[in-house]
């Protein structure tokens, strides 16, 4: 009876000796390896469409291609290539963008961020439609010419003071009062970065024409990849140039999740690997154990066990070994994900660790039939042995 | 008196590699229910081949066994296992435990193989423990046991699914004659309630017992 088995099997597992049980580390590492794998992929995976959610899927951003090579006039976008845009029906408005890497000082310290600048008419539109609330204080109006919405973490961290609405900071040479501070978004790059009115950045900048980013807002999200095509083309007319690139948000998460697919298939590959040293691990110890055992074999042939008896003592016994295999390996494997998890977090990116429970069983079973199946051969040697020849060997 | 065992004409050859070690020459016998047979011969005579054959631990390699009507070489490895199990109990000179399990789990560990309940199992292995005189050392592992209750333990066990036959290669051969001789008067109450006994011995003392005596020389049988 199974139960029975299960037993003598808890009882064989007791009495192994310190080096069968290190043969379980290969299954170990393996179940680890997996569970952390899927878990943290499966939270990055959710991580990243959240923020797309919020970041919000009706929205077509235009970028120029970058440097082209040393001698080519590499021209950037501008105000006309956003006007052409502008001219196209169906968006709910158009946002020109500026971004600058940039000292910023507050009390004579200096401190090193992304400074953006926004036009006015659109933005608080653009932060809402992008899902960033406030965490204090407002938005910047058109009266505002020196005000700035900074990032959570301008206020926290980036200076030994921490800061607060209504804190001068001045950005080259330039005095801004903070009116606002947005939530925490959850990526160090947007919770450094320090908001102002596109004009003023202009100014501050000397950069009259240019533009970074064009993000169109379109009105139904049916539209956008008519009228993706539609601004490819007619920049293209225009600027007779190819040297910007046109990507709706769900693009790039397809490209994201594509990078991940690839990365979660690599590392499954590698935890496959160590599943099978693990299964051999197992075998081996397995082996080892039918092999002290044979004279309890043979005693138990002698008395009445059949073949399959012997079979499903040894299979239940290396099914047990898979499984608390699997029981360590889960634990550590959660373990690990919740650290990689904390650590992610310590670096600048939120990434929510969610355990589920569905991938914990997944793991223990799989531990287990791996424990099964690397026993099928020493199991099928030890039901085949003849009653004297067990009986008699030293 | 009905026969309950009996042998035509076996052989048994052990190949080793290329040489062939005969260890049976042609034996032929027959035992009735209720004997208590001694079964002696010098060392290396073929005592223990014989007694495995009976014994259905191994095949002949030549001629007829059978155990009441069954010739048992026509059976399958689990009615084999079958009639280990259930018609045939045995004791051996040594190593008749399972080391890692008590006593108690050792006498009971027969029915298991019989998919008797576990409750069952452990109240009939209590009782025969009690019988043999062991009743307070039934959580003991063999390793824990003196040589003479090993015994006593491996005959509790031999009994709990009431076989028939009893096998018994030796089973004082490592005792001393005290506790050999408890040993002996164990096997002989079983033969007076009804089990046939099959005893192999060196020792001449102990062919007393039987009512049956069979010698055993260089694998062929001697006298009678
Ligand atoms: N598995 C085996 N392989 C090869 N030869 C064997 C095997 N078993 C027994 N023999 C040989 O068969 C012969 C009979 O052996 P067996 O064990 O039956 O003798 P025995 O009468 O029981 O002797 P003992 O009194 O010493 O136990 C011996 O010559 C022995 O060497
Ligand atoms: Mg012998």
């Amino acid at each position: 009876m199974l139960i029975d088995y299960f037993l003598m099997a808890v009882n064989s597992i007791r009495h192994r000796k310190l080096r069968s049980w290190l043969t379980l580390i290969g299954i170990v590492i393996g179940v680890a390896a997996i569970i952390s794998l899927i878990t943290v992929s499966r939270s990055l995976e959710s991580t990243i469409e959240s923020q797309f959610e919020q970041f919000g899927a009706n929205r077509i951003i235009v970028s120029p291609r970058g440097f082209q090579g040393p001698g080519t006039s590499s021209e950037g976008l501008t105000v006309k290539d956003v006007e052409t845009i502008e001219k196209i029906p169906g968006f709910e408005y158009v946002v020109p963008g500026i971004f600058l890497s940039t000292e910023v000082s507050y009390r004579k310290e200096a401190g090193f961020t992304l400074v953006s600048g926004i036009p006015a008419e659109n933005f608080e539109e653009f932060f809402v439609d992008s899902g960033v609330k406030l965490q204090q204080g407002r938005f910047i109006k058109e009266g505002d010419k020196f005000g700035a919405v900074v990032g959570s973490r301008v206020v926290e961290d980036m200076f030994r003071d921490k800061l607060r609405l209504g804190s001068k900071i001045e950005i080259k040479g330039q005095e801004f009062k903070i009116v606002g501070v947005l939530k925490e978004i959850g990526n160090s790059q947007d919770d450094n970065q320090i908001n102002i009115l596109l004009d003023t950045a202009r100014e501050i900048f000397s950069k009259p024409d240019d533009v970074d980013a064009i993000i169109a807002q379109v009105k139904y999200a049916g539209d956008i990849p008519l009228l993706q095509e539609k601004i490819e083309k007619d920049l293209e007319r225009k600027r007779d140039d190819t040297n910007f690139q046109v990507v709706t948000a769900t693009q790039i998460l397809e490209q994201i999740n594509q990078v991940l697919g690839i990365m979660q298939f690599v590392l499954v590959g590698i935890a496959a690997i160590s599943l099978v040293v693990g299964a051999i691990g197992i075998m081996n110890s397995m082996y080892t154990s039918v092999l002290e055992r044979t004279r309890d074999i043979g005693i138990m042939k002698a008395i009445g066990a059949r073949n399959s008896d012997i079979l499903k003592i040894f299979l239940v016994e290396s099914g047990l070994i898979g499984l608390v295999g699997g029981i360590f390996g889960v634990l550590f494997g959660s373990a690990m994900a919740l650290i990689i998890g904390q650590f992610s977090k310590s670096a600048g990116f939120t990434l929510i660790v969610k355990i589920e429970p569905l991938i914990l069983i997944f793991g223990l079973l799989f531990a287990f039939a791996v424990g099964i199946i690397s026993g099928i051969l020493p199991a099928y040697q030890a039901s085949k042995l003849k009653p004297v020849d067990a009986l008699r060997y030293e | 008196m009905t026969t309950l065992i009996k042998l035509e004409d076996v052989h048994k050859i052990y190949k080793l590699d290329s040489t062939e070690v005969p260890a049976l020459n042609g034996i032929s016998l027959s035992i009735n229910k209720g004997d208590f047979v001694a079964l002696i011969g010098p060392s290396g005579s073929g005592k223990s081949t014989a007694m495995n054959l009976v014994g259905c631990l191994d095949l002949a390699s030549k001629g007829e066994i059978y155990l009441k009507e069954h010739n048992i070489k026509h059976l399958s490895e689990s009615d084999l296992a079958q009639i280990r199990g259930k018609q045939i109990g045995f004791i051996f000179q040594v190593f008749n435990l399972v080391p890692s399990l008590t006593a108690l789990e050792n006498v009971a560990l027969p029915m298991a193989f019989q998919n008797v309940p576990r409750g069952i199992r452990l109240k009939r292995a209590r009782e025969l423990l009690e019988q043999v005189g062991l009743s307070d050392r039934m959580k003991h592992l063999p390793s824990q046991l003196s040589g003479g209750q090993i015994q006593r333990v491996a005959i509790a066990r031999a009994l709990i699914n009431d076989p028939e036959i009893i096998l018994a290669d030796e089973p004082t051969g490592n005792l001393d004659t005290k506790t050999g001789d408890e040993i002996m008067k164990l096997l002989y109450d079983l033969n007076r309630k009804g089990k046939t006994i099959i005893l192999v011995t060196h020792n001449p003392d102990l062919t007393k017992l039987a009512n049956k005596i069979i010698r055993l020389k260089d694998g062929k049988l001697v006298g009678s």
